[in-house]
């Protein structure tokens, strides 16, 4: 080859690489400038009325005279609604990956894998329709009976087992030959403690009224299901990632299969999981259809702030429903109070998927330098 | 703890995840099944003469003397409830002056209730809005408004402590005595002889444009924006998330500028879909005047960054799929690696990178919150290729919400929202289903 013939071909190479290069700065350019063009229209509205204002007063009134910007209840109602969201997905979330990385036959697995595609890819809005014509009339006519119904469904089951557990423990101790009655009797007793207990609180729920079918709790149901496949798919990643020689050893120490994952798997895959409570938590903070369809859109902190069955109002609802008002006034707060909340939105989700990002990192190392 | 202690915790462990998943499973269902069941009613569902009567006369379609004799069918049937009323209205003035009031409110609503089943009764001036022009078109949306002429609907606040509770009276005894009280009977036994319900499966609710506010005729507009929206998306996000995959994981040497572009790409996939539409109105719209306001074209872009994450992770994975030997082989030959890249890399990956590109589709055409700034408008026509550059559009979920929501008359079009949905959902579902059955092939091909 001649030298002539091999400079140009580096040449070539060269210039191929640094346009694969530019090609691929395009997510960096695209993140910079999102940051910057929220940024750039959220600042007029922190010079105009400063921070204080936005975040210490609950007073939403963007098209009174003059216009108040306090958005207080708009982050309680994002905070109660993710918080309901995560209290639903992760338990949930969590067994179920336990379910597919460690429980389920090979088969069955493969069975359930659609399903959480389908899950996930399921549009938001078609999320917020369920929510907004199915759910909040199904809420509003038997609220209390569904509530206590699910109530019943979850409390017995773990309440049972937990009077198991603790009745074993507790007569560890007692002399062995009344030992079985002793414990029979104390868990019996303990049962009907239960029973009464649930019996209470499943007339209590009946009797609640619900006022509104489009609240904080359908919401943060929904929203929960919306994150499931999130959850389950990383956390089912970091449970397998934690490895065969793992689980195996455990079980040759003569360690049940729960055992082996409470006390070997999880530890080992504890961030990983940590991570996509947080990947679902960030789902559910976003989105937006969802809340703006079913969540009552009433800007007000819930009396009291846990009531999840009064109507709230989130950032991303507000962004949604306020921009097509604000826009025919480009520039004035209206305008760019908008931006300063999506800032807020902004920053959460940078600092949460950097946190995820860091905690998956660190592990990986983790892991990498273990072997 | 005892052993079986130890069992039973280990059981219930395997019944609570196990059960966990039955829910996850259980909750799909619950979420599709009424989509799916009430979306079909948009399809199937029994036509009355008014639907053929409107199909022929707005659309041109049927057969012009078939739906003339049926009218004319129909309006005989229809005669005697016109009789009725105009009987009565005679008699309303000798009747006692106390009872007048009361009877013609009642009046008002039963007429007013039937226009709104038969359509305008006859020799009456044609109304501008074509719902006035027709009646009811399915029968059973012509069920619900029978409904609500035979019954009036009264609320019962006796009891202060709870809320106000629905009492249907039925409007007959309201009339009782007079000549209108037969109409009631009347209407009840033969509204099939004057609507003629039939079975129809309107497959033309996909390309039909909507007529008055999506009273009448189908979704095409909706479909047709949101397949202009994904594929403008595809277009702009292929080319730079292909792109990025080759040069992350075959000419990028580890580092920090790598990894500060993995960040990068982690970052854009976390920011939430919202403030992607801000974005795209402040920067594509505001700034670069992409278009003058909302347009197709500016929708496309800002949908395009919210997917260029996802096509640049499937495609790495795909990429990265591809045993070394391949490419070895092909720079053991003196192939430059631009070269190898061309004509062996991406060959061999693109059953992986074609599944990561459905799936973003999928998400782009099913995404609202980036599109309703820069994008959507809600009611528009069907536009043409190059109008995309310029004008807004109606788009599918976009229009779900605006129908569910802000629609005049959110309850009388149910079974176009439902039929939007289902018409969504089963579009990405199709394209997930693509996806999973190319991944299928490849997994065997791997295997093979």
């Amino acid at each position: 080859m001649s030298d002539a013939a091999s400079r140009l071909r580096r040449l070539a190479a060269f210039l191929s690489k640094s346009l694969l290069l530019m090609a691929t700065a395009m997510s960096l350019v695209a993140v910079l400038l999102i940051i910057v063009y929220i940024a750039r229209d959220a600042i007029p509205f922190f010079k105009l009325h400063g921070l204080k204002e936005l975040f210490a007063s609950a007073a939403w009134f963007p098209s009174g005279t003059p216009p108040e910007f306090g958005a207080w209840a708009i982050f309680v109602g994002s905070a109660l609604v993710t918080a309901g969201a995560v209290v639903v997905a992760v338990p949930l979330g969590v067994a179920a990956a336990i379910a597919l990385s460690d429980i389920l036959p090979y088969r069955l697995r493969q069975a359930v894998k659609p399903v959480i595609e389908v899950l996930a890819a399921l549009p938001s809005v078609a999320y917020g329709f369920f929510a907004l014509v199915i759910f909040a009339p199904l809420l509003q006519q038997r609220g209390g009976s569904l509530l206590a119904v699910a109530a019943w469904l979850v409390l017995l089951p773990l309440g049972l087992l937990l009077i198991l557990i603790v009745s074993g423990a507790a007569t560890r101790s007692v002399r062995p030959d009344v030992a079985p009655a002793a414990r029979w009797i104390l868990a019996a007793a303990l049962a009907a403690i239960l029973l009464r207990g649930l019996l209470a609180l499943g007339s209590l729920l009946a009797s609640l009224t619900v006022a509104s079918g489009t609240n904080a709790l359908n919401v943060s149901v929904v929203l929960g299901v919306m994150a499931l496949p999130t959850i389950v798919s990383v956390a089912e990643d970091s449970l397998q990632a934690a490895g065969r020689e793992l689980r195996e050893g455990s079980y040759a120490l003569g360690a049940t299969r729960a055992e082996t994952l409470f006390k070997a798997v999880m530890p080992a895959a504890g961030s990983g999981i940590i991570a996509a409570v947080i990947l679902g938590v960030m789902r559910a903070i976003g989105e937006t259809m969802v809340v703006w369809m079913a969540s009552g859109n009433a800007a007000q902190v819930p009396q009291p702030w846990y009531n999840l069955l009064s109507p709230v109002r989130t950032l991303t609802a507000t962004i949604a429903g306020d921009m097509g008002e604000a826009d025919q006034v480009l520039g004035s707060s209206r305008y760019h109070v908008l931006f300063a909340l999506a800032l807020c939105l902004l920053v959460i989700s940078l600092l949460a998927n950097l946190g995820s990002e860091w905690i998956l990192r660190r592990k990986q190392r983790r892991l990498g330098g273990a072997k | 703890m005892d052993l079986r202690t130890r069992k039973l915790f280990d059981r219930s462990l395997t019944g609570v995840s196990v059960m966990a998943v039955a829910l996850m499973a259980l909750a799909l269902a619950i979420l599709l099944a009424p989509i799916v069941a009430r979306g079909l009613g948009a399809f199937f569902f029994r036509a009355t003469s008014e639907f053929r009567r409107f199909n022929l006369e707005q659309f041109d379609r049927g057969d012009p003397r078939a739906v003339a004799a049926e009218t004319r069918a129909v309006a005989a049937a229809r005669r005697p409830v016109y009789d009725m009323l105009a009987a009565f209205e005679d008699e309303l003035a000798e009747l006692d002056t106390s009872r007048r009031p009361a009877l013609r409110k009642q009046l008002r609503e039963v007429k007013e209730g039937l226009v709104e089943l038969l359509g305008p009764p006859p020799g009456e001036i044609a109304a501008v809005m074509l719902r006035q022009q027709y009646g009811q078109t399915r029968w059973d949306r012509a069920r619900g408004k029978l409904a609500g002429i035979l019954f009036a609907v009264k609320w019962d606040y006796s009891d202060p402590s709870r809320m106000g509770r629905k009492v249907l009276v039925p409007r007959r005894s309201a009339f009782a005595g007079t000549r209108l009280e037969p109409l009631f009977p009347y209407l009840e036994r033969n509204l099939k002889a004057m609507l003629r319900p039939r079975p129809v499966f309107y497959w033309r609710f996909l390309a039909d444009r909507s007529l008055d506010s999506h009273f009448f005729g189908g979704i095409w507009p909706e479909i047709l924006g949101t397949v202009y929206l994904t594929l403008g998306a595809m277009l702009l996000a292929i080319p730079f998330g292909v792109i990025a995959a080759v040069y992350l994981s075959e000419f990028a040497a580890a580092g920090r500028v790598v990894s500060l572009l993995r960040v990068c790409i982690s970052t854009l996939a976390g920011v939430p879909s919202i403030v992607f539409g801000l974005f795209g109105l402040a920067f594509f719209i505001n700034t670069l005047h992409l278009s003058r306001s909302k347009s197709v074209l500016a929708g496309s872009a800002t949908l395009a960054l919210l997917i260029l994450p996802t096509i640049i992770r499937a495609s790495e994975e795909a990429l990265k799929a591809v045993p070394r030997s391949y490419k070895e082989a092909a720079l053991s030959l003196g192939a430059s690696p631009l070269r190898m890249v061309l004509t062996v890399l991406l060959p061999a990956a693109l059953p992986g990178i074609l599944t990561g590109i459905i799936i973003s589709m999928g998400r782009a055409a099913g995404e609202t919150a980036p599109i309703i700034f820069t994008a959507a408008v809600s009611v528009g026509q069907p536009l043409k290729l190059w109008e995309t550059l310029s004008q807004p559009t109606p788009a599918l979920p976009w229009n779900i919400y605006n129908l569910a929501t802000e629609h005049q008359a959110v309850d009388e079009i149910r079974h176009v929202q439902f039929g939007m949905v289902l018409t969504l959902v089963l579009l990405v579902l199709l394209l997930n289903l693509a996806a999973i059955l190319i991944r299928a092939r490849i997994s065997k091909k791997m295997r093979g």
